[in-house]
């Protein structure tokens, strides 16, 4: 099978979405939004990797997109863990109210 | 590259709508159609295999373990965000992020190599050629990976004991895995 799309168009398209996943990141305050936005910022990296896989022929680069969506599965157990722990303290999903590193 | 550009603006919709809907069970959903379309990607780019793993991971897993979270969290709450904070925090980070994505975008287009011609070698992508990249040059990784969720479990298990700290009563909480 012959590739039809060039990978720097692939890799630009990573580069916008990574964009809109740090504007997320940045912007919100929703902790669950934010991390669904640095979850599209995962996606982004692995859409990048994928891509320059395939325009190098070497699947090294999918391995590496392998070992991203598996950092991102283990990093949304804790993350969401993290969560859930600060709302049952605060009852409240802002990440403004996380401001003290007290226990 | 019709299917490409068709592909690529649902996506960047997606992503969009990820970041901009007001309540985190609309991101949620936009996210599962963003991971959807990035699945198809890498099928367009000759990964099935992580094609597969993308929807089943994400799709799966991921986003089911975040609408647990979120109908457990915010069931029947609408809360407006607050807007206090540092002035003008909200316009410059976007305005940089934004920056940076073009700045990246360029730079990848410009320095792109243009279509290949050259066949890919068969089984590229495929399933049996992953599992030995796997389980031979590349087991490290997968070592790396196992130990990786084995720690995460642990410490989901540690950060959701029921811990009496005096101020609240003691109460089961939710493991979110």
């Amino acid at each position: 099978m012959i590739r039809a799309v060039p990978a720097g168009d692939v890799v630009a398209l990573a580069a916008a979405l990574f964009a809109v996943g740090a504007v997320g990141v940045l912007v919100r305050k929703n902790p669950l939004i934010m991390f669904m936005s640095a979850e599209m910022m995962w996606n982004a990296a692995a859409l990048a990797f994928i891509g320059y896989a395939a325009e190098w022929h070497q699947m090294q680069g999918q391995l590496m997109a392998f070992l991203i969506i598996a950092t991102a599965a283990a990093e949304v157990g804790i993350g969401l863990a993290l969560i859930v722990w600060v709302y049952h303290k605060k009852l409240r999903l802002d990440v403004d109210d996380v401001s003290e590193m007290k226990g | 590259m019709v299917g490409f550009i068709i592909l690529a603006v649902l996506s960047f919709a997606a992503a969009v709508g990820v970041v901009a809907a007001r309540t985190p069970v609309h991101s949620a959903l936009y996210l599962i159609g963003n991971v959807v379309t990035l699945a198809v990607f890498y099928l367009l780019l000759n990964a099935e295999f992580m094609a597969a793993a993308q929807v089943i991971v994400y799709a799966g897993a991921i986003m089911v373990l975040f609408l647990f979270v979120v109908t457990l969290l915010t069931a029947g709450k609408e809360e407006r965000e607050r807007s206090e904070g540092l002035p003008g925090q909200r316009a410059l980070s976007g305005f940089l992020a934004i920056t940076a994505g073009v700045l990246l975008a360029g730079v990848a287009v410009r320095y792109s190599a243009g279509p290949s011609v050259r066949p890919f070698a068969s089984g590229y992508g495929s399933l049996p050629a992953m599992g030995r990249l796997l389980w031979g040059p590349g087991f490290d990784y997968l070592a790396v990976v196992a130990l990786m969720l084995l720690t995460a479990a642990l410490a989901v298990l540690v950060l959701n004991r029921a811990v009496d700290d005096g101020r609240r009563p003691a109460k089961v909480k939710e493991d979110p895995s």
